[in-house]
C-alpha cells in the first residue's frame, strides 16, 4: 500500500529557504486574518493576494492545486451548500428546492464560512509542501521545545507507514482465512476484533526494546544537545515574524473594538 | 501540579505515544474498510491515557490531530482540543477507579463522550458556523431546518452521535489493556489502575447492557429536554 506521508516537496525557493517558524506564523497569521478580520471579503482577498501568490513564490503551484481539487475544494463546496441552504437566516429568498430555501444572506454567509475554511486548510498545506517536519522539529527543538516532542512528531510519521502496512497485510490475512467483511452489518461489526486485536498486540510488544533502545542514547539527558544540521534564522526572518504578529494584534483588536 | 503533569512521562510514555497515534490512525482506516458507523480514532488514545494519566492521553489525542493534519487531511488541525480532552478525560476516569470493569468502561465511554460533544460545540459554531464537512452534519441541518437555535442543534447533533462511538472507544481500549500480558503493562506509569476487579464475566456484562441502556434513556431524556427549551 503506497501511503504519501509527507506533503513535503524539495524545491529551491524563496519560501523553502525561510526558517521554518516564520513559515508556522505566517500561516497562524493568515487563519487568524481570515477569522478574525473585521471585513467581509478578508478571506476572500487573502486567497487572491496572498495564498495563490505564495505557492507561486514557493514554486509549488501544481502541487498545491491538486491537493485544492483533491481535498480543500470538495469540503468547501459541501460546507457551502449545506450552509447555503440550512441557515435559517435572511429572509430575501434567491432559490427554492421543496423544504430548502437559499436566502441571499445564507448564500452570502456560507460564501464567506467556506472561503476562512479555504484559507486555513491551504495556509497549512502550503506550509507543509515547502516545510520538513525533521527541519521544523530541529528548529522548535533548538528554541526550546523539549526533545521529546519532536520525537514524538517524527517518530509517529516513521512509524505509521508501518503500521498502515501491518493493518493491510492483516485484513488481507484475514480475509484469506475466510473474515466476513462485507456482508451484514453485524458481521462486520464482528470482524472489528480480529482486525484491531493482532495490529494493536502486535505493535505493542517492540514497546519496552524501543524504550531501552532510546535510553541507552540519551534521550532524558537534560544536557544541550549539539546539532549536525544548523537552520539559519537571519534579521529579515525576524522583522517579519514582528510584522506578522503587529498584523494579528491589529486584526484581533479590531475585531473586539467593533464587536 | 508539573509534578503530577511529569509522573505521566517516563520513556515507555513516549515511546508509546507515536504507536498510539498510529493505531488511532490505522484503526480509523480499518473502520473505513468495514464500512461501519463509527470513528474509532482515538483508541490508542483512551490507551495512554488509562496506562499513562490523563495529561498524556491529552497530549497523544491534541497530537494525533496534528499528525492526522500533517500527514492525511489539513483539515484535522481544528480539531485537536476535542482529542485532547478526550485523552484527559478517559485519563481521569481511570484515576477514579472507573477502568476496572465492563460497566465502569462503559460509563466513562459516556462521561468521554459528553466531553467531547461539549468542546467540539463552539469549535462547530465558531469555525463551521454549526455545520462541518462531516456526514453528521445532516442531522445539524435536519434540527436547524426544524426552527433549532444553532448551540442547541449542534450539541444535540454529537449527543445522538458521540456516545455510540466513545462507548465502543472504552470498551474496546479495556478489552485490548486485558488481553496485554502483565510484564508488558508493568513499565507504564498508572499500570496499577487496570487491575480488573473480581466477579463473574457473564454478571459484570449484563450489568454493563443494563448500563448502556440506563445511559441511552438518560440521552434521550437529556436530548428532549434541550429541544423543548
Amino acid at each position: 500500500m503506497h501511503e504519501r506521508l509527507s506533503f513535503h516537496i524539495q524545491r529551491d525557493s524563496f519560501l523553502h529557504r525561510l526558517n521554518p517558524l516564520t513559515k508556522l506564523v505566517l500561516t497562524l497569521t493568515l487563519i487568524l486574518l481570515a477569522f478574525t478580520f473585521p471585513w467581509y471579503w478578508t478571506p476572500h482577498l487573502l486567497v487572491l493576494i496572498a495564498v495563490i501568490p505564495l505557492s507561486l513564490l514557493g514554486k509549488v503551484f501544481r502541487e498545491f492545486m491538486l491537493t485544492a481539487l483533491r481535498l480543500i475544494i470538495p469540503a468547501a463546496g459541501f460546507l457551502f451548500l449545506m450552509q447555503a441552504f440550512f441557515q435559517p437566516i435572511g429572509t430575501d429568498i434567491i432559490f427554492q428546492f421543496y423544504f430548502l430555501d437559499m436566502t441571499s444572506e445564507s448564500v452570502l454567509f456560507a460564501f464567506r464560512n467556506a472561503m476562512r475554511i479555504v484559507v486555513m486548510v491551504s495556509a497549512f498545506t502550503l506550509f507543509l509542501l515547502t516545510t520538513h517536519p525533521s527541519e521544523l522539529m530541529s528548529d522548535l527543538t533548538r528554541r526550546g521545545l523539549p526533545g521529546q516532542f519532536a520525537y514524538v512528531i517524527i517518530s509517529t510519521l516513521q512509524i505509521l507507514p508501518q503500521i498502515m502496512a501491518k493493518a493491510q497485510t492483516i485484513i488481507s490475512a484475514q480475509r484469506s482465512r475466510g473474515l466476513d467483511t462485507e456482508s451484514s452489518f453485524l458481521k462486520r461489526a464482528g470482524s472489528l476484533i480480529p482486525l484491531i486485536g493482532p495490529l494493536v498486540f502486535g505493535s505493542l510488544v517492540e514497546v519496552e526494546e524501543r524504550a531501552i533502545a532510546i535510553e541507552a542514547r540519551g534521550f532524558t539527558s537534560k544536557h544541550v544537545k549539539t546539532s549536525l544540521h544548523e537552520i539559519p534564522d537571519p534579521t529579515f526572518d525576524k522583522s517579519l515574524r514582528w510584522v506578522l504578529l503587529i498584523l494579528i494584534i491589529i486584526s484581533i483588536g479590531l475585531n473586539l473594538w467593533l464587536s | 501540579m508539573l509534578d503530577k503533569i511529569k509522573s505521566n512521562f517516563n520513556t515507555q510514555t513516549w515511546v508509546l505515544i507515536p504507536i498510539a497515534i498510529a493505531i488511532n490512525i490505522a484503526v480509523g482506516q480499518i473502520v473505513l474498510v468495514l464500512k461501519l458507523p463509527v470513528f474509532l480514532d482515538s483508541i490508542g488514545t483512551v490507551m495512554v491515557a488509562v496506562l499513562c494519566g490523563p495529561w498524556a492521553g491529552a497530549l497523544t489525542g491534541a497530537l494525533s490531530n496534528v499528525i492526522w493534519g500533517i500527514a492525511i487531511d489539513p483539515g484535522a488541525f481544528p480539531w485537536w482540543p476535542v482529542a485532547a480532552m478526550i485523552g484527559y478525560m478517559a485519563g481521569r476516569m481511570a484515576q477514579w477507579g472507573f477502568f476496572k470493569n465492563w460497566w465502569k468502561v462503559v460509563v466513562t465511554g459516556f462521561v468521554v463522550a459528553l466531553t467531547a460533544a461539549i468542546v467540539s460545540t463552539p469549535i462547530a459554531v465558531y469555525l463551521f458556523g454549526g455545520i462541518t464537512a462531516s456526514g453528521s452534519s445532516f442531522i445539524t441541518a435536519y434540527l436547524l431546518a426544524t426552527g433549532q437555535g444553532i448551540w442547541s442543534a449542534v450539541v444535540s447533533t454529537s449527543f445522538l452521535t458521540e456516545p455510540v462511538d466513545k462507548i465502543t472507544t472504552a470498551m474496546i481500549a479495556f478489552a485490548i489493556i486485558q488481553g496485554l500480558p502483565k510484564r508488558t503493562i508493568g513499565g507504564y506509569p498508572k499500570s496499577n489502575q487496570v487491575a480488573t476487579e473480581g466477579g463473574a464475566s457473564s454478571t459484570q456484562l449484563y450489568i454493563a447492557i443494563g448500563v448502556v441502556v440506563a445511559l441511552v434513556l438518560f440521552a434521550a431524556f437529556m436530548l428532549r429536554n434541550i429541544l423543548g427549551g
